[in-house]
Protein backbone atom coordinates (compact mmCIF):
# COMPACT_ATOMS: atom_id res chain seq x y z
CA UNK A 1 0.00 0.00 0.00
CA UNK A 2 0.95 3.67 -0.99
CA UNK A 3 0.42 4.72 2.60
CA UNK A 4 3.15 6.93 3.98
CA UNK A 5 5.41 4.67 6.33
CA UNK A 6 6.87 6.05 9.99
CA UNK A 7 10.44 6.97 9.49
CA UNK A 8 12.03 7.01 13.12
CA UNK A 9 15.24 5.28 12.51
CA UNK A 10 16.66 7.41 9.59
CA UNK A 11 15.84 10.34 7.46
CA UNK A 12 18.53 10.16 4.51
CA UNK A 13 18.83 13.12 2.45
CA UNK A 14 21.25 15.72 1.05
CA UNK A 15 21.74 19.69 1.93
CA UNK A 16 22.62 21.61 -0.71
CA UNK A 17 24.61 25.17 -0.17
CA UNK A 18 23.74 27.41 -2.47
CA UNK A 19 26.81 29.18 -1.31
CA UNK A 20 28.87 27.45 -2.75
CA UNK A 21 27.63 25.78 -5.77
CA UNK A 22 29.29 27.29 -8.43
CA UNK A 23 26.65 26.23 -11.02
CA UNK A 24 28.76 23.65 -12.68
CA UNK A 25 26.28 21.01 -13.44
CA UNK A 26 28.44 18.20 -12.56
CA UNK A 27 25.76 16.67 -10.17
CA UNK A 28 23.54 16.27 -13.43
CA UNK A 29 25.70 14.63 -15.61
CA UNK A 30 27.23 12.09 -12.74
CA UNK A 31 23.61 11.74 -11.84
CA UNK A 32 22.56 11.09 -15.36
CA UNK A 33 25.44 8.60 -16.06
CA UNK A 34 25.28 6.53 -12.84
CA UNK A 35 21.39 5.86 -13.24
CA UNK A 36 21.60 5.41 -16.75
CA UNK A 37 24.12 2.66 -16.10
CA UNK A 38 24.73 -0.62 -13.84
CA UNK A 39 22.23 -2.26 -12.24
CA UNK A 40 20.08 0.78 -13.33
CA UNK A 41 17.66 1.29 -16.62
CA UNK A 42 18.30 3.58 -18.84
CA UNK A 43 17.26 7.08 -17.90
CA UNK A 44 16.57 7.61 -21.93
CA UNK A 45 17.57 10.45 -24.43
CA UNK A 46 15.18 10.90 -27.49
CA UNK A 47 16.52 12.89 -30.52
CA UNK A 48 19.90 12.54 -28.51
CA UNK A 49 21.91 13.67 -31.81
CA UNK A 50 19.04 15.24 -33.65
CA UNK A 51 17.47 18.63 -33.68
CA UNK A 52 14.98 18.70 -30.77
CA UNK A 53 16.64 16.35 -28.36
CA UNK A 54 14.79 15.73 -25.06
CA UNK A 55 15.68 13.65 -22.56
CA UNK A 56 15.47 12.57 -18.93
CA UNK A 57 17.46 13.90 -15.73
CA UNK A 58 16.75 13.46 -12.32
CA UNK A 59 18.65 16.52 -11.14
CA UNK A 60 18.75 20.55 -12.52
CA UNK A 61 21.19 23.57 -11.69
CA UNK A 62 18.80 26.53 -12.24
CA UNK A 63 20.75 30.16 -12.30
CA UNK A 64 19.19 32.90 -10.69
CA UNK A 65 20.27 36.59 -9.92
CA UNK A 66 19.21 37.99 -6.89
CA UNK A 67 18.81 42.04 -6.66
CA UNK A 68 20.12 43.93 -4.21
CA UNK A 69 18.53 47.59 -3.70
CA UNK A 70 20.71 48.90 -1.64
CA UNK A 71 24.10 48.52 -4.26
CA UNK A 72 21.76 48.40 -7.63
CA UNK A 73 23.26 44.98 -8.73
CA UNK A 74 22.06 42.04 -8.41
CA UNK A 75 24.08 38.69 -7.00
CA UNK A 76 23.89 35.58 -8.96
CA UNK A 77 23.63 31.96 -7.57
CA UNK A 78 23.32 28.72 -9.18
CA UNK A 79 20.45 26.30 -7.25
CA UNK A 80 20.41 22.50 -7.96
CA UNK A 81 17.11 20.76 -7.37
CA UNK A 82 16.11 17.14 -7.18
CA UNK A 83 14.00 15.03 -5.17
CA UNK A 84 13.28 16.36 -1.69
CA UNK A 85 12.39 12.91 -0.13
CA UNK A 86 9.64 14.49 1.59
CA UNK A 87 8.00 13.07 4.55
CA UNK A 88 4.65 13.99 3.60
CA UNK A 89 5.62 12.96 -0.09
CA UNK A 90 2.12 13.51 -1.82
CA UNK A 91 3.30 11.68 -5.28
CA UNK A 92 3.71 8.36 -3.02
CA UNK A 93 -0.31 9.13 -1.65
CA UNK A 94 -1.99 9.82 -4.84
CA UNK A 95 0.07 6.29 -6.48
CA UNK A 96 -2.78 3.97 -7.73
CA UNK A 97 -0.49 1.00 -8.59
CA UNK A 98 1.55 0.71 -5.47
CA UNK A 99 4.68 1.53 -7.21
CA UNK A 100 5.90 4.74 -5.46
CA UNK A 101 6.85 3.86 -2.15
CA UNK A 102 8.82 5.49 0.88
CA UNK A 103 11.53 3.12 2.15
CA UNK A 104 10.35 2.84 5.92
CA UNK A 105 13.64 2.26 7.37
CA UNK A 106 15.37 5.44 5.66
CA UNK A 107 12.53 7.61 4.15
CA UNK A 108 13.99 7.31 0.93
CA UNK A 109 11.10 8.11 -1.94
CA UNK A 110 11.45 5.10 -4.35
CA UNK A 111 9.70 3.90 -7.74
CA UNK A 112 9.20 -0.16 -8.59
CA UNK A 113 9.01 0.69 -11.99
CA UNK A 114 7.68 -3.05 -12.29
CA UNK A 115 4.07 -1.59 -10.72
CA UNK A 116 3.96 1.82 -12.74
CA UNK A 117 1.81 2.63 -15.72
CA UNK A 118 3.39 5.29 -16.60
CA UNK A 119 0.29 8.04 -15.74
CA UNK A 120 2.11 10.52 -14.50
CA UNK A 121 -0.20 11.56 -11.67
CA UNK A 122 2.79 11.39 -8.74
CA UNK A 123 4.76 14.08 -11.19
CA UNK A 124 1.76 16.62 -11.21
CA UNK A 125 1.50 16.07 -7.38
CA UNK A 126 5.46 17.19 -6.56
CA UNK A 127 5.10 20.92 -6.57
CA UNK A 128 9.01 20.55 -7.46
CA UNK A 129 9.08 18.69 -10.61
CA UNK A 130 11.21 16.12 -9.11
CA UNK A 131 9.84 13.08 -11.21
CA UNK A 132 9.85 12.84 -15.24
CA UNK A 133 8.31 10.18 -16.76
CA UNK A 134 10.98 8.19 -19.11
CA UNK A 135 10.09 9.02 -22.81
CA UNK A 136 10.61 5.31 -23.91
CA UNK A 137 9.92 2.80 -21.15
CA UNK A 138 6.96 5.08 -19.63
CA UNK A 139 7.61 4.35 -16.49
CA UNK A 140 8.18 7.22 -13.78
CA UNK A 141 12.12 8.10 -13.10
CA UNK A 142 13.40 9.83 -10.19
CA UNK A 143 16.25 10.59 -7.62
CA UNK A 144 17.15 7.28 -5.62
CA UNK A 145 19.69 8.83 -3.69
CA UNK A 146 21.18 6.20 -5.55
CA UNK A 147 20.41 3.20 -3.69
CA UNK A 148 22.53 1.07 -4.99
CA UNK A 149 25.39 3.02 -4.18
CA UNK A 150 24.62 3.35 -0.52
CA UNK A 151 23.37 -0.04 -0.17
CA UNK A 152 26.37 -2.06 -1.74
CA UNK A 153 28.34 -3.32 0.99
CA UNK A 154 31.00 -4.30 -1.93
CA UNK A 155 31.78 -0.52 -2.45
CA UNK A 156 34.41 1.54 -0.42
CA UNK A 157 32.97 2.92 2.41
CA UNK A 158 33.90 6.47 1.19
CA UNK A 159 31.83 6.08 -2.56
CA UNK A 160 28.62 4.95 -0.42
CA UNK A 161 27.06 8.40 -1.01
CA UNK A 162 25.13 9.38 -4.15
CA UNK A 163 26.85 9.81 -7.34
CA UNK A 164 25.61 13.89 -6.99
CA UNK A 165 27.20 14.24 -3.64
CA UNK A 166 30.34 12.32 -5.16
CA UNK A 167 31.47 13.98 -8.31
CA UNK A 168 30.56 18.21 -6.87
CA UNK A 169 34.24 19.84 -7.20
CA UNK A 170 33.74 22.30 -4.32
CA UNK A 171 31.61 20.27 -1.90
CA UNK A 172 28.00 21.82 -2.05
CA UNK A 173 26.23 19.00 -1.53
CA UNK A 174 26.41 16.69 1.60
CA UNK A 175 24.50 13.41 2.27
CA UNK A 176 23.50 12.23 5.77
CA UNK A 177 20.74 11.12 8.06
CA UNK A 178 18.49 14.61 9.36
CA UNK A 179 17.09 12.13 12.02
CA UNK A 180 20.57 11.68 13.86
CA UNK A 181 20.80 15.37 15.57
CA UNK A 182 24.20 14.61 15.55
CA UNK A 183 25.03 13.75 12.25
CA UNK A 184 26.96 16.29 9.86
CA UNK A 185 24.27 17.34 7.80
CA UNK A 186 22.06 18.06 11.22
CA UNK A 187 24.75 20.25 12.73
CA UNK A 188 25.57 22.61 9.56
CA UNK A 189 21.79 22.59 8.74
CA UNK A 190 20.97 23.66 12.39
CA UNK A 191 24.11 26.18 12.01
CA UNK A 192 23.26 27.85 9.44
CA UNK A 193 19.86 27.24 9.49
CA UNK A 194 18.82 25.28 6.61
CA UNK A 195 15.50 26.13 4.91
CA UNK A 196 12.55 24.09 3.57
CA UNK A 197 11.64 24.87 -0.33
CA UNK A 198 7.66 25.70 -0.71
CA UNK A 199 7.04 25.00 2.96
CA UNK A 200 3.68 26.27 2.56
CA UNK A 201 3.01 22.82 0.20
CA UNK A 202 3.17 20.93 3.34
CA UNK A 203 5.16 18.20 2.14
CA UNK A 204 8.56 18.53 4.81
CA UNK A 205 11.00 18.05 2.73
CA UNK A 206 13.92 16.32 3.84
CA UNK A 207 16.26 17.96 1.44
CA UNK A 208 17.73 21.30 2.73
CA UNK A 209 19.27 24.11 1.78
CA UNK A 210 21.64 26.50 2.56
CA UNK A 211 20.27 30.18 1.17
CA UNK A 212 23.33 32.08 -0.68
CA UNK A 213 24.51 34.71 1.93
CA UNK A 214 24.87 38.40 1.53
CA UNK A 215 27.62 39.42 0.32
CA UNK A 216 30.19 41.72 2.57
CA UNK A 217 29.93 44.88 1.42
CA UNK A 218 33.50 44.57 0.20
CA UNK A 219 33.66 48.05 -1.94
CA UNK A 220 31.89 49.85 1.38
CA UNK A 221 34.91 48.50 3.77
CA UNK A 222 37.07 50.02 1.24
CA UNK A 223 35.97 53.74 1.28
CA UNK A 224 36.39 53.45 5.29
CA UNK A 225 39.78 52.18 5.14
CA UNK A 226 40.97 55.14 2.90
CA UNK A 227 39.04 57.38 5.01
CA UNK A 228 40.18 56.73 7.75
CA UNK A 229 43.99 56.96 6.69
CA UNK A 230 42.64 60.82 6.27
CA UNK A 231 40.91 61.28 9.36
CA UNK A 232 44.24 62.81 11.25
CA UNK A 233 44.52 65.14 13.38
CA UNK A 234 46.70 67.60 15.21
CA UNK A 235 50.38 67.52 14.49
CA UNK A 236 49.83 64.40 11.30
CA UNK A 237 47.45 67.03 10.31
CA UNK A 238 49.79 69.82 9.43
CA UNK A 239 52.57 67.35 8.32
CA UNK A 240 49.56 65.73 5.62
CA UNK A 241 48.83 69.42 4.50
CA UNK A 242 52.46 70.50 4.22
CA UNK A 243 52.99 67.46 2.47
CA UNK A 244 49.78 68.23 0.13
CA UNK A 245 51.26 71.61 -0.44
CA UNK A 246 54.80 70.15 -1.86
CA UNK B 1 -1.35 21.68 -17.39
CA UNK B 2 -1.34 20.27 -21.08
CA UNK B 3 -5.17 19.94 -21.79
CA UNK B 4 -4.26 16.05 -23.10
CA UNK B 5 -7.66 15.08 -25.14
CA UNK B 6 -7.77 12.01 -24.25
CA UNK B 7 -8.12 13.30 -20.45
CA UNK B 8 -10.61 15.66 -21.21
CA UNK B 9 -12.53 13.23 -23.22
CA UNK B 10 -12.49 10.51 -20.44
CA UNK B 11 -13.60 13.18 -17.46
CA UNK B 12 -16.44 14.26 -19.83
CA UNK B 13 -17.54 11.17 -21.12
CA UNK B 14 -17.54 8.91 -18.36
CA UNK B 15 -18.96 12.20 -16.44
CA UNK B 16 -22.30 12.23 -19.10
CA UNK B 17 -21.79 8.37 -18.88
CA UNK B 18 -22.47 7.97 -15.32
CA UNK B 19 -24.84 11.24 -15.02
CA UNK B 20 -26.98 9.00 -16.76
CA UNK B 21 -26.70 6.01 -14.72
CA UNK B 22 -27.05 8.05 -11.66
CA UNK B 23 -30.89 9.66 -13.27
CA UNK B 24 -31.40 5.96 -14.58
CA UNK B 25 -31.29 4.75 -11.27
CA UNK B 26 -33.37 7.58 -9.15
CA UNK B 27 -36.04 7.20 -11.90
CA UNK B 28 -36.26 3.47 -11.71
CA UNK B 29 -36.65 3.74 -7.88
CA UNK B 30 -39.55 5.68 -8.12
CA UNK B 31 -41.52 3.72 -11.18
CA UNK B 32 -40.98 6.85 -13.15
CA UNK B 33 -39.88 4.85 -16.67
CA UNK B 34 -40.44 2.05 -18.43
CA UNK B 35 -38.21 -1.65 -18.50
CA UNK B 36 -37.29 -0.67 -22.10
CA UNK B 37 -35.94 2.80 -20.99
CA UNK B 38 -34.22 1.34 -17.72
CA UNK B 39 -32.43 -0.93 -20.00
CA UNK B 40 -31.89 1.08 -23.04
CA UNK B 41 -30.48 4.16 -20.70
CA UNK B 42 -28.82 1.89 -18.72
CA UNK B 43 -26.35 0.45 -21.43
CA UNK B 44 -26.09 3.85 -22.70
CA UNK B 45 -24.65 5.35 -19.92
CA UNK B 46 -22.53 2.20 -19.36
CA UNK B 47 -21.36 3.02 -23.31
CA UNK B 48 -20.19 6.61 -22.32
CA UNK B 49 -18.53 5.88 -19.15
CA UNK B 50 -16.88 2.74 -20.75
CA UNK B 51 -15.78 4.81 -23.70
CA UNK B 52 -14.56 7.73 -20.96
CA UNK B 53 -12.37 4.90 -18.79
CA UNK B 54 -10.87 3.20 -22.39
CA UNK B 55 -9.83 7.32 -23.38
CA UNK B 56 -8.40 7.60 -20.01
CA UNK B 57 -5.71 5.04 -20.55
CA UNK B 58 -4.62 6.63 -24.18
CA UNK B 59 -2.58 8.90 -21.55
CA UNK B 60 -1.30 5.60 -19.62
CA UNK B 61 2.39 5.12 -20.82
CA UNK B 62 2.54 1.93 -19.62
CA UNK B 63 -1.06 0.42 -19.90
CA UNK B 64 0.02 -3.35 -18.96
CA UNK B 65 0.07 -2.10 -15.70
CA UNK B 66 -2.99 -0.61 -15.32
CA UNK B 67 -4.87 -3.49 -13.74
CA UNK B 68 -2.39 -2.84 -10.47
CA UNK B 69 -4.28 0.65 -10.49
CA UNK B 70 -7.04 -1.31 -8.36
CA UNK B 71 -4.88 -2.04 -5.29
CA UNK B 72 -4.17 0.91 -3.83
CA UNK B 73 -7.60 2.23 -3.05
CA UNK B 74 -6.86 3.27 0.53
CA UNK B 75 -4.27 5.93 -0.39
CA UNK B 76 -4.81 7.03 -3.74
CA UNK B 77 -8.08 8.71 -5.35
CA UNK B 78 -7.14 7.22 -8.75
CA UNK B 79 -7.13 3.84 -7.38
CA UNK B 80 -10.28 4.51 -5.63
CA UNK B 81 -11.75 5.75 -8.83
CA UNK B 82 -11.01 2.34 -10.59
CA UNK B 83 -12.76 0.31 -7.88
CA UNK B 84 -15.84 2.59 -8.00
CA UNK B 85 -16.27 2.52 -11.50
CA UNK B 86 -16.15 -0.97 -11.27
CA UNK B 87 -18.20 -1.72 -8.96
CA UNK B 88 -21.04 0.34 -10.21
CA UNK B 89 -20.91 -1.00 -13.98
CA UNK B 90 -21.23 -4.32 -12.65
CA UNK B 91 -24.08 -3.22 -10.64
CA UNK B 92 -25.43 -1.69 -13.80
CA UNK B 93 -24.77 -5.13 -15.27
CA UNK B 94 -26.71 -7.14 -12.95
CA UNK B 95 -29.66 -4.50 -12.71
CA UNK B 96 -29.90 -4.55 -16.67
CA UNK B 97 -30.09 -7.91 -16.46
CA UNK B 98 -32.66 -8.51 -13.66
CA UNK B 99 -34.86 -6.38 -15.57
CA UNK B 100 -34.41 -8.07 -18.91
CA UNK B 101 -34.84 -11.39 -17.96
CA UNK B 102 -37.69 -10.92 -14.63
CA UNK B 103 -39.29 -8.46 -16.29
CA UNK B 104 -39.10 -6.78 -13.47
CA UNK B 105 -36.94 -3.86 -11.71
CA UNK B 106 -35.42 -5.21 -8.68
CA UNK B 107 -34.99 -1.42 -8.13
CA UNK B 108 -32.64 -1.53 -4.77
CA UNK B 109 -29.88 -2.76 -6.97
CA UNK B 110 -30.47 0.21 -9.86
CA UNK B 111 -30.72 2.88 -6.68
CA UNK B 112 -27.18 1.77 -5.28
CA UNK B 113 -25.56 1.27 -9.20
CA UNK B 114 -26.87 5.37 -9.19
CA UNK B 115 -24.90 6.04 -5.36
CA UNK B 116 -21.77 4.44 -6.69
CA UNK B 117 -22.27 6.68 -9.80
CA UNK B 118 -21.82 9.83 -7.81
CA UNK B 119 -19.27 8.20 -5.77
CA UNK B 120 -17.56 7.05 -8.72
CA UNK B 121 -18.13 11.10 -10.31
CA UNK B 122 -16.81 12.42 -7.36
CA UNK B 123 -13.39 10.35 -6.82
CA UNK B 124 -12.67 11.48 -10.45
CA UNK B 125 -12.36 15.15 -9.24
CA UNK B 126 -10.96 14.32 -6.28
CA UNK B 127 -7.89 13.03 -8.69
CA UNK B 128 -7.45 16.78 -9.07
CA UNK B 129 -8.83 18.47 -6.12
CA UNK B 130 -6.71 16.36 -3.94
CA UNK B 131 -3.64 18.33 -5.65
CA UNK B 132 -2.07 21.12 -3.44
CA UNK B 133 0.41 21.91 -6.63
CA UNK B 134 -2.21 23.34 -8.33
CA UNK B 135 -4.06 25.96 -6.24
CA UNK B 136 -6.49 26.58 -9.58
CA UNK B 137 -8.18 22.71 -8.59
CA UNK B 138 -7.32 22.50 -4.81
CA UNK B 139 -10.94 23.27 -3.90
CA UNK B 140 -14.44 21.73 -3.42
CA UNK B 141 -15.66 23.62 -6.49
CA UNK B 142 -13.50 21.45 -8.51
CA UNK B 143 -15.62 18.52 -7.41
CA UNK B 144 -18.65 20.37 -7.46
CA UNK B 145 -18.33 21.45 -11.07
CA UNK B 146 -17.29 17.92 -11.64
CA UNK B 147 -20.52 16.31 -9.78
CA UNK B 148 -23.08 19.42 -11.44
CA UNK B 149 -21.92 18.82 -14.96
CA UNK B 150 -22.30 15.03 -14.74
CA UNK B 151 -25.83 15.42 -13.04
CA UNK B 152 -26.53 18.03 -16.06
CA UNK B 153 -26.04 16.17 -18.63
CA UNK B 154 -28.21 13.06 -17.22
CA UNK B 155 -30.94 15.18 -16.69
CA UNK B 156 -30.91 16.55 -20.37
CA UNK B 157 -31.37 13.55 -21.87
CA UNK B 158 -33.41 12.36 -19.45
CA UNK B 159 -35.38 14.98 -17.58
CA UNK B 160 -35.82 18.22 -18.90
CA UNK B 161 -38.06 19.57 -16.35
CA UNK B 162 -35.45 19.43 -13.64
CA UNK B 163 -32.46 19.58 -16.05
CA UNK B 164 -33.54 23.54 -16.26
CA UNK B 165 -32.64 23.64 -12.42
CA UNK B 166 -29.38 22.05 -13.49
CA UNK B 167 -28.46 24.57 -15.83
CA UNK B 168 -28.66 27.53 -13.72
CA UNK B 169 -26.80 25.35 -10.36
CA UNK B 170 -23.96 24.93 -12.97
CA UNK B 171 -24.17 27.66 -14.17
CA UNK B 172 -23.18 29.30 -10.66
CA UNK B 173 -20.81 26.69 -9.62
CA UNK B 174 -18.61 27.24 -13.58
CA UNK B 175 -18.90 31.64 -12.76
CA UNK B 176 -17.74 30.47 -9.32
CA UNK B 177 -15.03 28.39 -10.21
CA UNK B 178 -13.75 30.41 -13.11
CA UNK B 179 -13.73 33.15 -10.55
CA UNK B 180 -11.60 30.96 -7.98
CA UNK B 181 -9.25 29.94 -10.70
CA UNK B 182 -8.37 33.69 -11.24
CA UNK B 183 -8.27 34.81 -7.97
CA UNK B 184 -6.06 31.55 -7.01
CA UNK B 185 -4.20 32.53 -9.62
CA UNK B 186 -3.42 36.35 -8.23
CA UNK B 187 -3.07 35.41 -4.71
CA UNK B 188 -0.89 32.35 -4.91
CA UNK B 189 0.95 31.65 -2.14
CA UNK B 190 3.60 30.36 -3.85
CA UNK B 191 6.47 32.63 -5.68
CA UNK B 192 9.69 32.18 -7.24
CA UNK B 193 11.02 33.27 -3.27
CA UNK B 194 8.96 30.24 -1.29
CA UNK B 195 9.92 28.29 -3.72
CA UNK B 196 13.46 29.11 -3.50
CA UNK B 197 13.22 28.60 0.44
CA UNK B 198 13.82 32.68 1.12
CA UNK B 199 10.92 33.65 3.43
CA UNK B 200 10.27 37.32 2.22
CA UNK B 201 9.65 38.09 -0.91
CA UNK B 202 12.94 38.66 -3.10
CA UNK B 203 13.36 40.19 -6.64
CA UNK B 204 14.91 37.33 -8.37
CA UNK B 205 15.14 36.43 -11.71
CA UNK B 206 16.51 33.21 -14.07
CA UNK B 207 19.12 34.34 -16.01
CA UNK B 208 20.45 31.35 -18.14
CA UNK B 209 18.23 28.33 -18.58
CA UNK B 210 18.33 24.91 -16.43
CA UNK B 211 18.30 23.06 -19.65
CA UNK B 212 18.49 23.81 -23.22
CA UNK B 213 15.51 22.04 -24.49
CA UNK B 214 12.23 20.64 -23.71
CA UNK B 215 11.71 17.73 -21.27
CA UNK B 216 8.96 16.21 -19.60
CA UNK B 217 8.09 18.81 -17.01
CA UNK B 218 7.82 21.69 -19.36
CA UNK B 219 6.03 19.94 -21.70
CA UNK B 220 3.29 18.37 -19.30
CA UNK B 221 3.28 21.07 -16.66
CA UNK B 222 4.64 24.31 -17.45
CA UNK B 223 2.78 24.14 -20.24
CA UNK B 224 0.79 27.31 -21.58
CA UNK B 225 -1.59 27.71 -24.55
CA UNK B 226 -4.64 29.66 -25.92
CA UNK B 227 -4.48 32.10 -22.70
CA UNK B 228 -4.83 34.77 -24.58
CA UNK B 229 -7.91 33.36 -25.79
CA UNK B 230 -9.24 32.53 -22.52
CA UNK B 231 -12.37 34.84 -22.51
CA UNK B 232 -13.15 34.24 -25.43
CA UNK B 233 -12.81 30.33 -24.98
CA UNK B 234 -15.04 30.95 -21.58
CA UNK B 235 -17.90 32.67 -23.64
CA UNK B 236 -18.13 29.91 -26.38
CA UNK B 237 -18.48 27.09 -22.99
CA UNK B 238 -20.71 28.91 -21.34
CA UNK B 239 -22.71 29.70 -24.50
CA UNK B 240 -22.81 25.93 -25.69
CA UNK B 241 -23.24 24.21 -22.42
CA UNK B 242 -25.65 26.29 -20.79
CA UNK B 243 -27.70 29.12 -22.72
CA UNK B 244 -28.04 26.89 -25.94
CA UNK B 245 -29.41 24.36 -24.10
CA UNK B 246 -31.50 26.22 -22.00
CA UNK B 247 -33.11 27.76 -24.90
CA UNK B 248 -34.27 24.77 -26.24
CA UNK B 249 -35.43 23.41 -23.55
CA UNK B 250 -37.33 25.94 -22.71
CA UNK B 251 -38.67 26.22 -26.62
CA UNK B 252 -39.14 22.52 -26.89
CA UNK B 253 -39.94 20.86 -23.54
CA UNK B 254 -39.17 16.83 -23.84
CA UNK B 255 -40.69 15.52 -27.51
CA UNK B 256 -38.36 13.13 -28.14
CA UNK B 257 -35.06 11.43 -26.92
CA UNK B 258 -33.70 12.02 -30.17
CA UNK B 259 -33.91 15.79 -29.94
CA UNK B 260 -32.71 15.78 -26.01
CA UNK B 261 -29.17 13.52 -27.32
CA UNK B 262 -28.73 16.25 -29.74
CA UNK B 263 -29.35 18.81 -26.74
CA UNK B 264 -27.13 16.79 -24.58
CA UNK B 265 -24.15 16.89 -27.51
CA UNK B 266 -24.48 20.36 -28.23
CA UNK B 267 -24.24 20.76 -23.92
CA UNK B 268 -21.12 17.81 -23.94
CA UNK B 269 -19.90 19.99 -27.07
CA UNK B 270 -19.75 23.00 -23.90
CA UNK B 271 -18.11 21.44 -21.70
CA UNK B 272 -15.61 20.30 -23.91
CA UNK B 273 -14.33 23.83 -23.95
CA UNK B 274 -14.69 24.08 -20.14
CA UNK B 275 -12.62 21.38 -19.09
CA UNK B 276 -10.02 22.22 -21.54
CA UNK B 277 -9.57 25.44 -19.47
CA UNK B 278 -9.85 24.04 -16.84
CA UNK B 279 -6.37 22.09 -17.64
CA UNK B 280 -4.91 24.63 -20.26
CA UNK B 281 -5.37 27.43 -17.37
CA UNK B 282 -4.36 25.65 -14.52
CA UNK B 283 -0.90 26.62 -12.93
CA UNK B 284 1.49 24.47 -11.70
CA UNK B 285 3.73 25.40 -9.40
CA UNK B 286 6.98 23.88 -10.57
CA UNK B 287 6.48 26.97 -13.58
CA UNK B 288 7.98 29.18 -10.56
CA UNK B 289 11.60 27.80 -11.09
CA UNK B 290 11.56 28.16 -14.55
CA UNK B 291 9.63 31.34 -15.49
CA UNK B 292 10.10 33.54 -12.32
CA UNK B 293 7.42 35.05 -10.68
Amino acid sequence: MTDLPKCENKKLGLLIDLDICVGCHACVVSCKEWNSSGDTKQLSDVNAHQKEPIGTFLNHVHSYEKENMDKNESEPFYFPKSCLHCEDAPCVTVCPTGASYKRPEDGIVLVNEDDCMGCGLCAWACPYGARELDLLSGVMKKCTLCVDRIDNQDLPEEDRVPACVKSCPTGARSFGDFNDPNSKVSKISRDRSGVDLMPEMKTKPVNKYLLPRIKSNFDKELDRKESSELNVSGFLSWVDKALDKL
Amino acid sequence: MHPAPSIILFTILSGFGFGVITWIGILQYFSMVSSLEVISFSILGGFFAVIGLISSTFHLANKKNAIKSFSQWRSSWLSREAVASVICLSLVFINVSFVFFEKYSLSLVGITASIFSFITVFTTSMIYAQLRSIPAWNTMLTPLIFLSASILGGAILLKQDYALYGLVFFSVIQLLFWVYSDSSEKNMKTNLSTALGFNENNSIRSFDKAHTNQNYLLNEMVYKVGRKHSKRIRYISFLFAVLIPSGLILLNNHDSYLVAFIFSFLHLLGLYFSRWLFFAEAVHVVSFYYEGN
